[in-house]
């Protein structure tokens, strides 16, 4: 038994020495970063990983090269991932707009515990609705580009939006003294809150609806 | 700022109409809003607004009890995932066909019995919506197919084709349910973790080529993964399982120097009872 083990690995280490080029490094466990060294695999990109090393001890002469199929699965990730990144982008510059009216509309908001009329406080709060309406309306065409992606990309408009309805409903509220509902909302912003689009009133399940008292 | 502002609100008297996933608490709130209510204005078209919070009401309830039955079915995907996974870590050159044939109809009966049921609660629609609730499952039904492949014939299963092995199982009217790539990735990130257990295990049996084999392939899919992390949504996960990853090559490469170098210190007193040998613990191969 123990011949037998010995023979094993004197087999393996034989073989190891008619490696043509006997290097240290295939030997030495890789465990600090080797930044000055070449890669033996040559590739379009510099590949500063910290595996750069250990690549160069796949000395073996019939080893294959990683696969091309391998290869160009991952290259058609990387521009899948890519794409998706910057329309997500995109989508987080038109919220970033919206998120500026919406605070434009709440400050206005506020002059309503100054005892300032109504009338007056809604105005300039209204005149904010229209900008959102054509925010929405880019946000519309961005998100038309990825159809069944909606939720994908959901989380990055969701607490924002969320805010927005609850304004609209404080200031109809305020006009009528009556509740915001759905399809009212809908049509204040002009877009579709619909179950085609996917957009979802209730996001997440929790939605505050705050009436204000006002003295 | 949008903070603070709203905290601002809040310090006023507010009655709050919060809207919970239980449908009982709609007139209980109502009600409170209603006697709470002593200015002139009063809630009007009240039975519509108990009408249509009952509508939203009863879609939470049906979409938060389809999520319960999804997150059951990917529970019981990712059960028998597992056990696939760890009959595959029994294969040695003796066992192999029998292993690898049990394994195949095992992956089989998780498509035909598990995911089979999460098409069914998907119908087709919600695939993002709901994609928290079965991604944990589907994840690990990715790192089971995928290891079971590498094992089978040394290469990697592509998304293609796994997701053309799930297609028969949705209706064709309907939207197939398909892995999307993020799930596909976390899975394949866990696959390096079960395939460098693998290669060690190889090692301890005497199968070092085959060891290697395993270890340039983890690293080819290392190098993949690299470029693809920092581009991933919700990439935190990912960062999490790259470094894990890169751990396990290393320590697959030091036990790999180990038999190597220190072999060759240690071959005169080679047997597995010498405490000093790197053998101790090891079981006796027979060659």
């Amino acid at each position: 038994m123990k011949s037998a083990l010995r023979n094993a690995y004197y087999f393996t280490l034989s073989r190891y020495s008619l490696n043509p080029n006997p290097s240290l490094l295939h030997i030495v466990p890789f465990i600090s970063t080797f930044p000055s060294l070449p890669s033996v695999l040559s590739r379009n990109h510099p590949f500063r990983s910290p595996l750069c090393a250990t690549l160069m001890t796949g000395g073996d002469s019939d080893s294959p090269q990683t696969s091309p199929s391998l290869e160009k699965q991952f290259e058609k990730f990387r521009v899948q991932l890519e794409d998706s990144g910057s329309l997500r982008e995109r989508i987080r510059a038109v919220v970033l707009e919206i998120e500026s009216a919406t605070r434009l509309m709440q400050a206005s908001l506020l002059l309503v515990h100054q005892s300032k009329p109504i009338p007056e406080v809604l105005q300039k709060a209204n005149s904010q609705i229209n900008v959102l309406k054509d925010l929405y309306n880019k946000l519309a065409e961005v998100v038309r580009e990825c159809p069944g992606q909606y939720y994908r990309y959901h989380g990055d408009w969701r607490s924002e939006t969320q805010m927005v309805v609850s304004l609209l409903a404080f200031m109809h509220w305020l006009e009528t003294g009556n509740l915001l509902m759905h399809t009212e909302a809908e049509e204040k912003l002009g877009c579709m809150f619909r179950e085609q689009f996917g957009f979802c009133f209730r996001p997440g399940g929790l939605s505050c609806w705050c009436l204000f008292h006002v003295k | 700022m949008l903070c603070s502002s709203s905290a601002a609100i809040k310090r006023i008297s507010v009655s709050w109409l919060i809207m919970a996933n239980n449908s009982n608490f709609k007139s209980h709130r109502l009600s409170r809003s209603e006697s709470s209510t002593k200015r002139p204005r009063t809630m009007s078209t009240h039975s519509s607004l108990k009408d249509a919070f009952s509508s939203y009401a009863d879609n939470l309830n049906a979409l938060n009890e389809k999520r319960e039955r999804i997150v059951k079915a990917s529970r019981d995907v990712t059960m028998n995932s597992k056990k696939v996974i760890f009959q595959v870590h029994r294969i040695s050159k003796a066992n192999r066909e029998e292993v690898l044939e049990k394994a195949e109809k095992d992956l089989a009966a998780v498509r035909d019995q598990h995911i089979s049921r999460l098409v069914k609660e998907l119908q087709g629609t919600d695939f993002w919506k709901l994609r928290r609730a079965y991604s944990p499952g589907v994840q690990e039904y990715v790192e089971a197919a995928t290891f079971f492949k590498f094992c089978q014939t040394g290469t990697l299963l592509n998304l293609d084709e796994i997701n053309a092995s799930l297609l028969p199982l949705s209706d064709p009217s309907l939207e197939p349910l398909q892995i999307n790539l993020l799930d596909y990735l976390l899975g394949l990130a866990d696959l390096t973790g079960e395939l460098m257990r693998l290669a060690i295990g190889r090692i301890s049996d005497g199968e070092v080529e085959y060891s290697e084999r395993i270890c340039r392939f983890v690293r080819d899919i290392y190098r993949e993964l690299t470029l693809l992390v920092p581009l991933m949504d919700d990439g935190s996960d990912m960062k999490t399982k790259m470094d894990t990853m890169l751990q396990s090559v290393v320590k697959r490469e030091n036990a790999c120097f180990s038999v190597r170098v220190r072999g060759s210190e240690y071959i005169p007193l080679l047997g597995s009872s010498d405490p000093s040998s790197f053998l101790v613990g090891v079981s006796d191969v027979e060659l």
